[in-house]
């Protein structure tokens, strides 16, 4: 028995080492006749559905920039520089209220069928019969659509010049012979994308998509690269093994230690995480207490936010400032001086504080009738960088006598209850921002964007309203003139500084990992000719066509 | 036959209550899907698109409760699970058939292995007791099983993947690899499976080590294994017609109840090794509030747990008919 037991030992452990050492001389064969190819690693949390429909959320990142493509390309790092893509010209007119495309002709779909303007007119048409997919509510400000040759005209109901990013960048076209057919183009999964762009989904399974490059693309020699692989992680730690180990080039990855982990491994290792909105602790306006604009300012000042960044962020996403322009991303639109007025100075916050008639006791401030300024935190669980965070923050608000405690919930929870306002503070950095710092303020600031408490409001989560902001915000809509714009943006950055109606912590990044051993063409901080996360769309398809083996 | 008779109906009654349960308790859970939706879209979804998403899902549309639970009921018994919210717009069934034959394989294979190398180690360690194969294997295995799993995985990841490169150190398959029913992609199957396979077993066979070897013990001092030696069988007959079979018989309830779980995959396993299965599914859907596959998932689970509890039911009645009915 023995004997028999420790040979049935012996085979295993030999077939074991045999088979291990098998795969890993196939894999440096398979290697070295790789072609050129790309293999990402974004971990999203999910296996794919290989449904690929431009204009549900979950999916459209997979398909937008690579099988579906935009009118003009948008570049949210480059304060909304534009390039023409499906497009070949754009123009405003009649008080910035039309906006009108010359659509590019010559261009076939990825199944032969020619391209043209019917196509976009058909698109935007398909969004206002199907509210479901009119995902940035461009029917909302649009009044008609309508087609003139090679042109297409756009009729907004009032001057609507923000909307050219969503109309333009965000909104993938998509062929009206094909989607003519489809009956409910809601839930339609769309397995056989069949686009203008520059790469066609060549395979699919839960584990892995593979793209193939579309060699008769309209950008003449482009793309570069053979073959892209966007297999699916759930977790984070295997998609960082595959970055670290090299496997994958491309990452969008939250890295803890990234030099240790992931410099340390290669020279061609690098990375770079460009801030693109804030994350913020959002006050419940309705609050009775954080009503009162000295607890806010209180906070503001009491908050070493460049501290919170060092310890809860890994220093990846750099501290924010209270006008909510994130910077160096957005620069040109900061000023210098609002920017300096709130810092990191708890004597200010107390006499603050004091001033405003609050008193101590035990440590904590009460207010003048008595009640402590003990608030609860809402944060994800989920999110270890933010729950570290607010404890840094909890450290320093206590210090000066505002209690906070920390409530980590499920992001479900946390996100219903943001969004019908059922907190006192909440940690959160969702807002989705935009090519200028506008998009986020008006995000944050538009009363149109809130909503009564027990409502579900769509991102002024904290509750701000005040006409005199709302018709700011609007007067931005109505010009293209940039020294326009920029004088109305600081006018909001001063509302941000004065009323503190929310307080931006750290700037919130685009993860981004890559490896210059075998491409060449990434983004980088010198070049940032797009959003260089594989999660931004169109933009990890621009990225695509820069990229090229050495 | 009475004894049948109220196992079945036992059964039923189970199945009715996990059914009803499984219809309430998603819907005590706070939030919804839409806005599950619409967090990942990041607050850009305006109202109208959200409204029009709900109906697209079918959630908000004002059914009462219990017109609820009648459509839900009618849904199950014609085999209709609905459609995913987090594998949108795709069905329920599809996704769960997709995962699950990965998880059949790895955990179901592995819970069979565990189980009869498990018995195996047990029944010899317990028979030579205090030789070198009992004074090493079970207290080395019992050791490991009590090693945290996620701490076992990464650090077997490190250790056999990234120092050795023996394995791969995470996925179903290489990604560059072609999915086809080929010698290459079944082997590269098998290669991913190892290490996840080895750190399940790892782990789990301790428990069945330790109870097989009591049972035997106990087993060995009864007084028909006495007679058996004193006619003279042969001692490795005595070992497994005598003591084997009498001390196995405590595990198969056991091993019958592991094997219902296994169709709830093993979340660490997958979350560690990023393999495809059903266990992260489990996990997705109660993040995304999708109803329809948890639902889906725990229905499966619980029907699995309770045929294999009859099955495991009437296999002891068979083995041993000290349990049957008295009657």
């Amino acid at each position: 028995m023995k004997r028999v037991l420790a040979l049935a030992l012996l085979v295993g452990v030999g077939a074991t080492i045999w088979v291990g050492f098998g795969a890993a001389s196939g894999k440096k064969a398979a290697r070295a006749s790789a072609t050129s190819s790309v293999t990402i690693s974004n971990e999203q949390g999910t296996t794919w559905t290989c449904g690929f429909n431009p204009f549900n959320p979950s999916v459209q990142f997979l398909s937008f920039g690579t099988e579906y493509e935009e009118l003009v390309y948008v570049n949210g790092l480059k304060s909304g520089a534009t390039t023409n893509w499906l497009a070949s010209g754009y123009a405003w007119s009649n008080g910035n209220k039309t906006l009108t495309f010359t659509i590019r002709s010559g261009l076939k779909w990825s199944d032969g069928k020619p391209f043209s303007a019917d196509d976009v007119l058909f698109t935007f048409k398909l969004l206002k019969a199907h509210p479901g997919l009119d995902l940035n509510a461009s029917w909302s400000v649009l009044k008609g659509v309508s087609k003139n040759g090679n042109k297409v005209v756009f009729n907004f109901k009032t001057s609507a010049v923000p909307y050219f990013y969503y109309i333009a960048s965000q909104t993938p076209i998509v062929a009206k012979h094909i989607w003519s057919t489809i009956k409910n183009p809601v839930t339609y999964k769309d397995s056989h994308p069949v686009g203008t762009g520059p790469f066609k989904m060549s395979s699919c399974s839960p584990q892995v998509i593979k793209y193939t490059k579309n060699s008769s693309y309209w950008q003449k020699g482009l793309p570069k690269l053979d073959t892209v692989y966007y297999p699916a992680f759930t977790s984070n730690d295997p998609a960082n093994q595959q970055l670290a180990s090299g496997k994958a080039q491309w990452g969008s990855q939250f890295i803890p230690n990234i030099k240790a982990y992931y410099l340390s491994k290669s020279s061609d290792n690098h990375y770079w995480f460009p801030p693109l909105v804030n994350v913020s602790i959002f006050i419940n306006l309705k609050d009775p207490i954080l009503s009162n604009v000295a607890v806010r300012k209180a906070m503001a000042y009491a908050i070493d936010r460049s501290r919170v960044s060092k310890i809860g962020e890994y220093g990846y996403e750099p501290p924010s400032n209270q006008t909510g322009i994130v910077t160096p991303t957005f620069n040109s639109w900061l000023d210098q001086g609002l920017a300096k007025k709130i810092t990191y100075n708890p004597a200010k916050a107390i006499s603050i504080l004091e001033k405003a008639g609050f008193k101590k006791s035990g440590g904590v401030f009460q207010t003048p009738s008595g009640k402590p300024l003990s608030f609860r935190i809402i944060n994800i669980g989920g999110y270890s960088d933010w729950v570290a965070s607010v404890q840094v923050i909890q450290q320093q608000l206590k210090a000066v006598g505002i209690k906070i405690t920390p409530e980590n919930l499920s992001s479900t929870t946390f996100d219903s209850d943001t969004y019908n306002g059922k907190f006192q503070l909440a940690y959160n950095g969702n807002e989705s921002g935009g090519p200028a710092p506008y998009y986020e303020l008006r995000q944050l600031l538009y009363s149109k964007n809130s909503a009564p408490i027990g409502k579900a409001a769509s991102s002024n989560w904290e509750r701000y309203s005040n006409p005199a902001v709302d018709k700011l915000i609007d007067q931005y809509g109505a010009t293209t003139d940039a020294a326009k714009q920029h004088a109305i943006v600081a006018k909001l950055e001063a509302v941000m500084v004065n009323e503190v109606p929310v307080i931006p912590i750290t700037e919130g990044v685009d993860w981004y990992q890559y490896n210059t051993k075998s491409l060449t063409g990434w983004v980088t901080q010198s070049d940032p000719f797009a959003k260089p996360a594989a999660y931004e769309h169109p933009d990890w398809g621009v990225m695509l066509l820069h990229l090229k083996s050495k | 036959m009475r004894f049948v008779l109220r196992r079945l109906g036992f059964f039923v009654v189970t199945l009715w209550a996990a059914i009803t349960l499984n219809f309430l308790i998603p819907r005590l859970m706070p939030g919804n899907a839409a806005l599950a939706m619409m967090s990942r879209y990041k607050g850009r979804v305006n109202p109208e698109a959200l409204h029009a998403l709900e109906i697209a899902f079918g959630i908000n549309t004002h059914q009462s409760l219990a017109g609820a639970y009648f459509t839900y009921l009618g849904n199950i018994a014609r085999g209709h699970f609905g459609i995913s919210l987090t594998f949108f717009p795709d069905a329920v069934s599809h996704q769960v058939l997709q995962a699950l034959p990965w998880t059949l394989g790895l955990v179901g294979l592995t819970t069979v292995l565990a189980f009869l190398l498990g018995t195996l180690i047990g029944l010899v360690s317990a028979w030579r007791r205090g030789g070198v194969l009992d004074g090493v294997l079970p207290p080395i295995f019992v050791i490991t099983s009590a090693f945290p799993y996620f701490w076992l995985a990464l650090l077997s990841i490190w250790l056999f993947s990234i120092k050795l490169g023996w394995f791969p150190e995470s996925g179903g398959y290489d990604v560059t690899s072609t999915v086809a029913w080929s010698w290459t992609f079944v082997g590269d199957v098998v290669r991913h499976s190892i290490l996840p396979a080895l750190t399940i077993l790892i782990t789990s066979i301790g428990g069945w080590i330790l109870t097989m070897r009591n049972n035997t013990i106990s087993v060995l001092a009864e007084d028909y294994v006495r007679m058996a030696r004193a006619k003279g069988l042969k001692p490795w007959r005595i070992m497994w017609t005598y003591a084997g079979r009498n001390a196995i018989l405590p595990n198969l309830t056991g091993f019958a109840m592991s094997l219902g779980f296994v169709v709830s995959g093993a979340i660490l396993v997958e979350f560690v090794f990023n393999y495809p299965g059903v266990g992260w599914m489990f996990l997705q859907s109660v993040e995304n509030q999708d109803y329809a596959l948890m639902q889906a998932l725990f229905l499966l689970l619980t029907v699995t747990v309770l045929v294999a509890i009859l099955v495991a039911d009437g296999a002891t009645a068979v083995l041993d008919p000290r349990t049957r009915d008295r009657s």
